[in-house]
């Protein structure tokens, strides 16, 4: 029996989570007539109304990250969050300095940005990561330089589930006076994280991988007058004039709701899911040619990422079905190109194109996990019978 | 667009590759370019494939084009196999444009298995 009910095994959670059906009665509660749905912006009363939705979601999601609700900015999501972030505030302290850092194991919506900012008059340097995938602090320490502005280095990967030590970077971003961004999409709500001693100036999150809705995200920005964003969307002045645009309600209020249900079940899933993790490699480790990609102490359980010698990953992942599983990020699945990620960690292409990343959530049961090895187990069997030996 | 990346027939013949093995003392041939590789086997019967086996390592859609070829020449003529088209097999399968390369490898198989069986060649040698 599959946990959805479904006639498929749904083990693609780093991806994306279904909405929490708590959540999902926020949010309907919010869209239709009898609901709160007024402009925010607007004064009347049933503008005022929205608004302390929109209050009430920026008090929870800052009590989730022990922060000011008022240092949260509402996007549509982590990829704009991203985006504002490195743009904003590369843009904000050009006059000081245009050099940027971050690694080529990030996600696409921060190696982009910093490529496009390449191309506009900015250097970046890309920091290697070490074979566990971690930031080796004293080569970040070492690139750092008078006119450099801005590290972007992400939490919790999303393809392998490494865990970047971000209270270390953001010392070494201190001593330097450079800002430090994190990529936390897939870490708020699943790692304990206080903004107040934590040494992080930008944080990027998003609701639908904590079981909120699509479409809703923020960014943190630390109040210190040398730590701004400039906007990259204009037209309307909502939120300070940093993010224009209608508060979309019954989403942000979705976001708080998710982030409150967070709080509560943190610590029971981090358990739940470190446990589904192991026994999932137990159940494939003996698989000749397996291999863990980052798996090492810091690495976040909600992922177990493994490659194999001389299997064609496109027939693994159809092999697999019905699991639903990626093939690296969700984002660029149907790319045939091998994971930069992967690649970055040392993995030959013909590793990393065999890669399959099974992350599992809240759902996901014992029983799960076992069909999965055993689904694993065979699609690799069935694919090696089928394979020619190479002529000698 | 449809979002499906397969369609019913790839899948099927991807699923339950009944031609999926290998013929004792049987005509052979291989083929490997484009990350895929390909072994086909023939056995002969008065000109006529008696019988085609093939293993193959690619993507799904090579899979399936290995297991159709199979499964449509098994019984034809031996020389009907310098008749294979990639083209056919691709249109047959709605294989993306892109992976051309990788039915080609499988056409260049065949032509190879072809080849092999007009000059006679000592069954179970393969050819390269």
């Amino acid at each position: 029996m599959m946990t959805s009910g479904n006639e498929y095994l749904y083990l693609d959670y780093a991806a994306t989570t279904p909405v929490d059906k708590r959540v999902a009665e926020t949010m309907a509660s919010l869209i239709a007539i009898d609901g709160d749905f007024a402009n925010p912006s607007a004064i009347h009363i049933a503008g005022r109304r929205s608004t302390a939705h929109v209050e009430q979601a920026a008090d929870r999601l800052a009590t989730l990250l022990n922060c000011q609700a008022r240092d949260l900015i509402w996007t549509s999501g982590a990829t704009e969050s991203n985006n504002l972030a490195i743009a904003g505030a590369a843009a904000y302290r050009a006059i000081r300095g245009k050099h940027l850092m971050t690694m080529p194991t990030e996600h696409k919506a921060v190696t982009d940005v910093f490529r496009a900012l390449g191309k506009c008059g900015y250097e970046v340097t890309w920091l290697e990561p070490d074979e566990s995938g971690l930031l080796d602090i004293e080569a970040l320490e070492a690139a750092m330089r008078d006119d450099t502005q801005l590290v972007s280095i992400m939490h919790i990967n999303n393809e392998t589930g490494v865990t970047q030590d971000i209270a270390r970077i953001g010392d070494c971003c201190r001593r330097h006076d450079v800002l430090f961004h994190v990529d936390a999409a897939q870490s708020v709500g699943k790692l304990p994280l206080d903004l107040t001693s934590l040494p992080v100036d930008l944080m990027s999150m998003t609701a639908h991988k904590i079981y909120g809705p699509k479409g809703i995200g923020a960014l943190y920005v630390v109040d210190r007058p040398d730590c701004h964003v400039e906007p990259l969307l204009f037209g309307g002045g909502q939120q300070r004039g940093l993010r224009p645009g209608t508060l979309p309600v019954h989403l942000i209020a979705a976001f708080g709701r998710a982030a409150n249900i967070a709080m509560d079940h943190m610590a029971g899933d981090f358990e739940h899911l470190t446990g589904l993790r192991d026994q999932l490699w137990r159940g494939i480790r003996e698989v000749r040619g397996i291999v863990r990609n980052g798996g090492g102490d810091a690495s976040f359980p909600s992922i177990l990422n493994v490659s194999v010698d001389d299997i064609e990953g496109e027939s693994l992942l159809l092999a697999l079905e019905p699991l639903c599983v990626a093939t690296g990020s969700a984002c660029n699945s149907r790319n045939q190109e091998p994971s930069s990620v992967l690649r970055a960690l040392g993995r030959s292409d013909e590793l990393a194109q065999s890669a399959v990343r099974f992350s599992f959530g809240r759902p996901t049961n014992a029983a799960d996990v076992d069909f999965a090895a055993r689904q694993y187990r065979s699609a690799i069997d069935r694919l090696r019978a089928l394979a020619p030996e190479q002529p000698a | 667009m449809s979002n499906e990346p397969y369609n019913d027939v790839v899948r099927g013949l991807f699923e339950a590759p009944a031609h999926a093995g290998d013929l004792d003392g049987a005509v052979m041939a291989y083929a490997a370019d484009q990350g895929m590789r390909i072994a086909l086997s023939a056995r002969l019967s008065q000109g006529n494939i008696g019988a085609l086996r093939f293993r193959a390592w690619g993507c799904p859609h090579f899979i399936a084009a290995a297991e159709a070829f199979c499964t449509d020449f098994e019984g034809r003529p031996a020389r009907q196999l310098a008749d294979f088209r990639a083209s056919q097999v691709m249109q047959t399968l709605s294989v993306p444009v892109e992976k051309t390369g990788r039915i080609l490898v499988l056409e260049d198989a065949v032509r190879s298995l072809g080849q092999s069986v007009r000059d006679g060649s000592d069954p179970g040698q393969g050819i390269q």
